[in-house]
């Protein structure tokens, strides 16, 4: 054993084959190379988008039982909805002034005209249809496979933050996403007796579902003082109606957006030290081209 | 060593072609030529190459009826192969096997069934993989779980050795210092080889141009992008440069519209993918071998270029730097800065006549030998052979180490396994077994051909 060991195997060397030599084994291996620890706050802003989404969807549900149980005028759903839209626009415009051109803008905003009103015709014609829709279907049905879809919907969401100006670029998951709460209030719909029942509610599921995410990951970039302003407002709201409906949901309801906004970043900033990230000369190397 | 029987196990063998095939094939005819039996168990191919076969120089290969599901590799089952090896290893008398590739199920299913018979188990890792992608989390724990009970590990690389050990979870605490975790003894590197005379150089006649070859599939762990964005800077810089460039795949499109992009149709050659047996008349035409890849255990190529006379370019990635004195090979950091750099400097070495083509041949047939990797397998072999062979309740307490999710399962199989084991013993009884009495026998299928051939005349 008289030469140094050298990691090398075009020389055949006095060492065995199964030598080690002290100091050299695994020497270039690094530990959580690029880890960047959480912590707390910024996370429990972070979570405030889940929590917003969940209050969506719980607002919408307790608007379809007041809906079913004769407690609320549709005539008054659809002017919310309307109110709601036009509020959502200004907010949107608000916001897009610093992004695209003049010109860009106000193609857009013809655009929008053009499609709510294409939305809102079609709907109002549709109607009938959808109220029908599963009148063969027995009402635990439609129940479970609307909670499913919900499921589905707030799992498959895109809780990411969007940039002003920045280009939208959807997911496959976000648009199943979408998919899946707008099937699921189809199917509530069908259960609803009247025409301008089922209108109504679907026009409202569009503003929740299919605007107001995209609203949401604009307000995203906001200071987080709006954003969490804005989350305390939706969560007492679906608080309020959910409570005019059933205690005991309600209690689930707040423990669960307690656990989501409080305890669940908590849970991660705990679980960080068990990170042990491996990288060494066998990762596949990222080619840096100009 | 006296001779012994060995049966090497893999997914991964001829009909097909690659590099464990390769391996695989040329390890068991240098160890046949040392005197030892060699068989190989693989699974069957499409259309009809099933059961029994033999290869030259007397290598019996059989090929079990599984299906292989993706990239020739079936699927680990745990079970289905226990029947088919044991009547092989009972009949062929086998002493030990030899598993190759950590994704060769098959290999896998080797080891863990072994020990019923009392074989003992080499495993050789040939390949590299990461810790963070959900396929290799899987293989990995897979391979922890087999290789908790192997005898020897091989690896071909040292690089590819610290990755084996940190996948394979090769671990253990020794008696002489019970405190230490410490890196498995019998984890041993043996690297690849070549067989030199296939890549004899044959320097082109000296001229101004210098031509640089490129041999590899178009894919992205190749590194085809770095090439993509270098071969036209090098081009732009030396007039006299120009590019032989063999292969197929994904990315041969985004190599079209480059040399497109640049005008450099009459610069680069593209010669389409090139059979294993051309490619030294391939490398002959060159100087300069370039190679990108991101990743690479071995890189056998490199090392073919190398001995074809080549001077080498390379990324510094995997086993590569291993592989070659500094003097025959210029590295490059994967970017496409530093690999035009590289290619420079390759350009100046080989312009100023600094590198000779036949010396690095000569050199190269000193360095690598199958001979030489067929004897260090031996002393492997021996070793294990010499060393103890764990009991059924060493095993299971080794296995319970897994963790406290895998463990339990990894013993639950191991334990059905041995009583499948039980109940094949009591339903196809060895002494039922046909055994095999003779092996091939070199100077008599001589004399039967010398009869038949005296027939025909």
């Amino acid at each position: 054993m008289s030469k140094e060991w050298e990691k090398v195997l075009w020389k055949r060397q006095d060492h065995p084959d199964n030598y080690i030599a002290p100091g050299s084994f695994l020497s270039s291996l690094r530990r959580n190379a690029n880890f960047r620890p959480y912590t707390y706050w910024p996370l429990v802003c972070l979570s405030c988008a889940i929590t917003q989404h969940l209050a969506t969807i719980f607002i919408f549900v307790s608007v379809f039982v007041q809906l079913k149980e004769d407690y609320l005028d549709p005539h008054i759903l659809v002017w919310i909805s309307v109110g709601c839209f036009l509020t959502g626009y200004l907010c949107w415009e608000l916001l897009d002034r610093t992004g695209a051109g003049h010109e860009h803008r106000h193609a857009n905003r013809v655009k929008a005209v053009k499609s709510s009103i294409l939305i809102f015709l079609a709907l109002m014609s549709l109607s009938p249809v959808l109220r029908t829709l599963t009148a063969a279907t027995s009402s635990d049905s439609i129940w479970a496979l609307s909670a499913t879809l919900f499921g589905v919907n707030a799992l498959l969401a895109d809780y990411s933050a969007m940039s002003f100006g920045g280009q939208v670029n959807e997911r496959l998951t976000s648009v199943l996403s979408l998919n899946a709460a707008i099937s699921a209030s189809v199917v509530l719909a069908s259960r609803l007796a009247n025409d301008l029942a089922v209108f109504a509610l679907i026009l409202f599921s569009v503003q929740a579902f299919a605007l107001f995410p995209r609203l949401r990951r604009r307000l995203g970039s906001c200071p987080s003082a709006i954003q969490l302003t804005f989350t305390v407002f939706l969560s007492g709201v679906s608080v309020m109606v959910t409570m005019s409906l059933s205690r005991a949901v309600t209690w689930i309801y707040t423990a669960v957006q307690l656990g989501v906004t409080f305890l669940a970043p908590a849970v991660l900033v705990w679980a960080q030290k068990f990170k042990n990230e491996i990288r060494g000369p066998w990762d596949v190397a990222v080619p840096k081209v100009n | 060593m006296h001779p012994i029987s060995i049966a090497m196990i893999t997914d991964f063998f001829h009909p097909n072609v690659g590099g464990v095939e390769n391996h695989v094939y040329m390890l068991s005819a240098n160890l046949i030529r040392k005197g030892h039996k060699v068989i190989v168990i693989t699974h069957s191919h499409q259309p009809d190459r099933v059961g029994v076969r033999w290869l030259v120089p007397s290598l019996k290969v059989y090929y079990i009826p599984f299906v292989p599901i993706a990239s020739s590799a079936t699927l680990p089952q745990f079970m289905t192969f226990l029947p088919y090896l044991r009547t092989i290893l009972i009949r062929e008398h086998i002493h030990l096997i030899h598993a190759h590739a950590s994704l060769s199920a098959l290999g896998h299913e080797g080891i863990l069934h072994s020990h019923l018979l009392g074989v003992r188990t080499v495993f050789t890792d040939h390949s590299l993989f990461g810790f963070d992608d959900a396929a290799s989390i899987l293989t990995n724990k897979l391979m922890a779980g087999n290789l908790k009970n192997v005898d020897a590990v091989i690896c071909v690389s040292h690089t590819g050795r610290e990755n084996t050990v940190l996948r394979g979870e090769l671990f253990e605490r020794y008696d002489d210092d019970p405190d230490v975790v410490s890196v498995r003894r019998s984890v041993y590197v043996i690297p690849n080889a070549l067989v030199p005379e296939q890549f004899q150089p044959s320097p082109p006649e000296p001229s101004e141009i210098i031509t640089i070859v490129f041999l590899s599939r178009f894919a992205y762990r190749k590194g085809i992008d770095l090439l993509v964005a270098a071969v036209p800077r090098i081009c732009a810089e030396f007039p006299n440069v120009r590019f032989l460039v063999g292969g197929d795949g994904p990315k041969l499109i985004e190599l079209l519209q480059m040399r497109e992009k640049y005008l450099l149709q009459d610069r680069i050659e593209l010669l389409g993918s090139v059979r294993h047996a051309d490619v030294r008349s391939v490398l002959i035409q060159g100087t300069i071998y370039m190679n990108t890849s991101l990743t690479e255990s071995f890189g056998i190529a490199i090392l073919e270029a190398a001995c074809a006379g080549l001077y080498v370019v390379s990324t510094r990635v995997g086993g590569v730097p291993e592989i070659l004195p500094k003097d025959m090979i210029s590295f490059a950091n994967p970017d496409e800065d530093d690999v035009c750099r590289a290619g420079r400097e390759a350009i100046k070495i080989v312009s100023e006549g600094r590198h000779d083509p036949i010396l690095a041949h000569e050199r190269i047939k000193t360095f690598y030998d199958w001979d030489q990797v067929a004897e260090r397998t031996e002393a492997v072999y021996d070793a294990v052979l010499k060393s103890p062979q764990m009991e059924l309740w060493e095993r299971m307490q080794r296995t319970m180490q897994l963790g406290l999710f895998a463990g339990p399962i990894y013993t639950i199989i191991l334990v059905v396994e041995c009583l499948f084991f039980l109940f094949l013993e009591w339903w196809m009884p060895r002494e039922d077994m046909d055994f095999v009495q003779e092996h091939w026998n070199q100077d008599r299928f001589a004399e039967l051909a010398r009869k038949a051939s005296k027939k025909v005349e």
